[in-house]
């Protein structure tokens, strides 16, 4: 005998909320859910990532999370530019842009983050982007023309990224970043001067310590140059703003959610609002306050809201993974696990090479036995291994560890015993 | 040269003792004499922090005495050397024949243009004291401390002071003690100890005047200072050799024979100049002797300068520096900071060779790099283990992730997930992907995925 399936609605197709319903609908072996995915942008979800790589010829297509067993699954409803507009916790429904009312028995919220952009004079100018979305990415791809002068507003992950497509695009940029130094978040004084150099090396003018004062108009009226806060004047037909995100939690208020102090819906280390029928996921989600921009907690919270609403057994989300690497075509830069020493009694080992231009830092426990974190800048051939290591006792002197190729040791010896 | 020559010894510092004593170990038989112008025997002025701690008397310090037949005058001063008639005129109005020499003057502290610190005969006032001698030592006035100059030995003594329950402040130019030796990270964890041993630090000022119980700097600050403890670095004792017309620039100008431009005349320790270096620096002073007296005795033979630490030890501080602060050659850089426990290296490499290496709170590493470095010998591959002390070797060296290690972070994905999906069939990247995810996300894991394949096939398709 089989029950009627009861509702999850999910808002938001980003990679989270896309996750999550893959992952329900893999384990969901009864038919327990039908979801509804009410998804703000015209396509489905898209590997958000990768997109950089839309612009060096990669298609929409390519990047498309949904695949064909996704969209006609028969407990998959997936809605298109169906933007919600209203959530009734009572009536347990929510509305979208277009007036549909949907009941839910569970809710998740998976709405993302939108672009942080500062409250310049200028900043609505044309000729001013964000880079978050394939519209973002075609207006720019729009807009640039070979040599034109632009500026990327924000020196961090994604705004190197940026940087990095308006070169492709043939546009040479100044990189203006707040911080005394490139990609703050996640790199020390060491890496960030070797990334300096490498982004110098690729035609990236790099200004940091300082920011955006104003965006003036040209004749045109479109940008033509920006002023920064150390009164340097720039000339610029292109300002992309890439100076991070803010959660997109503005459901929260009309619908009685609680927020987290810097945004965010506010969820428990399961995940869930203060209505235990409410969930919020990925970038959009604070939880116990503290929200996460990158797509591996993302997935983990994803995944944990799935396995709950199938009575699976989940542990809370803790520890998340906020490892990162700069991918640009020959910039190695990295970061993992605690890179800022903050942790108890941590030691810091740090490897430069001037000759070879890299910077290594590793973090340990106090006994130097434990890796908590580190930075890699110049080569980050270890990364992976150093990643899959953190947390854990060491294989290997730091050394050998940090010249070693891979996870697995190097290339396995060719198969001349078999032969034999 | 004969090892029955006479040898006579200007000075008797721990470089002229230490050479007597060699001199008999290497077989020179002919008479020794040393004119020491302190009124004591020969004494170990490394020490003289201790007598101002007082874990120490004077007379603790005491060299042992010198070996039979040399003869030792304490409390004569040489004025003037005769060249041409080879004697050594002194204050006593005796003089002194020599075949052979030695120079061994030492340095006296340089006194800082300060106004205040001399009086009208050129005396140094009263509560003002260098810290070069055992009786400097022992004269420190009561009271808060001033000392002045944060090198070694300003740093050092202010440690000594501190343990002898005195009020100390140091006032130091540089931004932070030590500063033409050490970096900044190692600096602020210098000043730190001092600070936490008790020391008032006034880094990146200078003093103006010195008035009785006063020291003003020059932000206008005035420090209480019953005594002043001047540590502003030490010249050259080259006067006597000047006089005689020898060659001088900084020091006594001494080739690779330790000679002086007068082949009978050589000079050695804090007052001689080798390869327009004036180390002043006892470890060289005793390398010098070691050369000197072998070269006296007859063998044929000539000085190579080492490469000494430079280390400075104090209850609780263990210090060590090698080699020039930013040494030039140096393309590797190699830092350990553990401020939790207030250890730090740096060590800087010439290839695989020690090009230099500041080290704190790491005596084994200290201990280890100094034998390198001194030897040029090749640092071994473990440097990690190296500074922290332990033996190498102690963390296996396999490059080899555990089971439960993530390989693919953005779909959580362990190696012994990959290992499962290979044993159910999957062979290459698609199959693991379709059962595991990997791979899927940024694809950053695809090389590591091959790697785990290809060494899982490669493990079990052994016959």
């Amino acid at each position: 005998m089989t029950r009627t399936p009861r509702t999850l609605v999910v808002v938001g197709h980003g990679m989270t909320g896309h996750r999550l319903v893959e992952h329900l609908r893999a384990h969901d072996r009864h038919g327990a859910w039908r979801a509804v995915v009410l998804a703000e942008e015209p396509r489905p979800a898209y590997n958000r990532v990768a997109l950089s790589s839309y612009l060096e010829g990669r298609s929409a297509a390519d990047l498309t999370l949904a695949d064909r067993a996704f969209l006609t699954d028969p407990l998959v409803e997936l809605r298109t530019a169906a933007p919600v507009t209203g959530i009734d916790r009572r009536a347990r429904t929510v509305t979208t842009a277009d007036g549909t009312v949907t009941r839910y028995d569970a809710l998740v919220l998976a709405t993302g983050s939108r672009p942080f952009v500062p409250p310049v004079p200028g900043r609505d100018l044309p000729g001013c982007f964000v880079y978050r979305t394939f519209d973002d990415l075609d207006a720019l791809r729009e807009a640039a023309r070979e040599g034109l002068p632009g500026v990327v507003v924000g020196g961090g992950l994604l705004g190197l990224e940026a940087a990095n497509a308006l070169r492709l695009l043939g546009v040479r940029p100044h990189v203006v970043e707040l911080a005394p130094r490139l990609m703050p978040v996640q790199l020390d004084d060491g890496g960030a001067r070797v990334l300096t150099r490498l982004v110098t090396g690729l035609g990236l003018r790099v200004h940091c310590g300082t920011a955006v004062r104003e965006i003036h108009p040209a004749a045109d009226g479109r940008v033509g140059g920006v002023t920064l806060t150390d009164g340097t004047a720039l000339d610029a037909r292109l300002v992309v703003f890439s100076a991070g995100v803010r959660p997109r939690d503005e459901l929260a208020g009309p619908a009685g959610l609680a927020t987290g102090g810097r945004g965010g819906f506010l969820v428990d280390d399961l995940c869930r609002t203060e209505d235990p029928h409410i969930w919020a996921v990925g970038e959009c989600a604070a939880v116990r306050g503290r929200t996460y921009g990158l797509v591996a907690p993302g997935y983990r919270m994803a995944e944990l809201v799935a396995d709950r609403l199938l009575d699976r057994p989940t542990a809370p989300f803790a520890d998340p993974d906020t490892a990162a690497k700069l991918k640009l075509l020959g910039v190695d830069v990295a970061s993992f696990g605690d890179a800022h020493a903050e942790t108890e009694g941590a030691l810091e080992y740090v490897l430069r090479d001037d000759t070879a231009g890299t910077y290594a830092k590793l973090v340990l426990d106090p006994e130097g036995r434990v890796l908590r974190g580190g930075v890699l800048a110049g080569d980050a051939t270890a990364y992976r291994t150093l990643r899959a290591l953190t947390g854990r006792e060491l294989t290997a002197p730091p050394d050998l560890l940090l010249s070693a190729p891979g996870p697995g040791g190097p290339p396995p010896p060719p198969r001349a015993a078999d032969a034999a | 040269m004969t090892a029955t020559h006479h040898v006579l010894v200007v000075g008797h510092g721990p470089a002229a003792h230490r050479l007597v004593e060699r001199l008999r170990a290497h077989g020179h038989r002919g008479p020794v004499t040393v004119l020491g112008a302190e009124p004591r025997p020969a004494y170990n002025r490394v020490l003289l922090t201790s007598v101002l701690d007082g874990t120490l008397t004077a007379g603790d310090l005491e060299l042992p005495a010198p070996p039979d037949g040399v003869r030792v005058r304490s409390g004569v001063t040489a004025t003037a050397v005769d060249r041409a008639r080879r004697l050594v005129r002194t204050d006593s109005g005796e003089t002194f024949r020599y075949d052979r020499l030695v120079l061994a003057t030492g340095a006296r502290p340089r006194i800082p243009r300060l106004t205040g610190v001399r009086t009208a005969d050129g005396r140094l006032t009263e509560g003002v004291t260098t810290l070069r001698t055992a009786d400097d030592a022992e004269r420190l006035a009561d009271g808060p401390v001033v000392v002045l100059g944060g090198g070694v030995l300003g740093t050092e003594t202010t440690l000594a002071l501190l343990r002898a329950g005195r009020d100390v402040t140091l006032v130091h130019p540089g931004p932070h003690p030590m500063h033409d030796r050490l970096d900044d990270t190692a600096g602020a964890l210098l000043a730190s100890r001092l600070r936490s041993a008790g020391a008032r630090l006034r880094t990146g000022r200078a003093a103006v005047e010195y008035r009785p119980g006063k020291l003003v700097l020059d932000d206008g600050e005035v420090l209480r200072a019953d005594a002043l403890a001047l540590c502003t670095g030490v010249e050259p004792e080259t006067a006597l050799a000047r006089r005689a017309g020898l060659a001088v620039r900084t020091g006594i100008v001494v080739d690779r024979h330790l000679r002086t431009t007068d082949p009978r005349v050589h000079a050695l320790g804090d007052c001689a100049e080798s390869g327009g270096e004036v180390p002043g620096h006892v470890g060289t002073a005793w390398e010098q002797a070691e050369s000197l007296a072998r070269i006296l005795a007859g063998h044929d033979t000539h000085h190579r300068a080492g490469r000494p630490a430079l280390r400075l030890r104090a209850p609780g501080l263990d210090l060590a520096c090698l080699g020039p602060p930013d040494p030039p050659g140096a393309t590797r850089r190699i830092t350990l900071s553990d401020p939790a426990r207030g250890r730090h290296a740096a060590l800087a490499l010439d290839g695989d060779r020690v090009a230099g290496a500041v080290l704190i709170g790491l005596p084994r590493a200290a201990a280890a790099l100094a034998q390198l470095y001194a030897r040029d010998l090749p640092v071994p591959s473990d440097r990690f283990a190296l500074l922290l002390g332990a033996a190498a070797g102690a963390t296996p060296a396999r490059v080899e992730l555990p089971d439960a290690a993530v390989l693919c972070h953005c779909n959580h994905v362990t190696k012994a997930d990959l290992l499962r999906a290979w044993r159910a069939g999957a062979r290459d990247l698609t199959g693991i992907a379709a059962a595991t995810r990997a791979t899927t996300g940024c694809g950053g894991c695809a090389d590591d995925v091959r790697r785990v394949l290809a060494s899982a096939t490669g493990g079990n398709s052994a016959p």
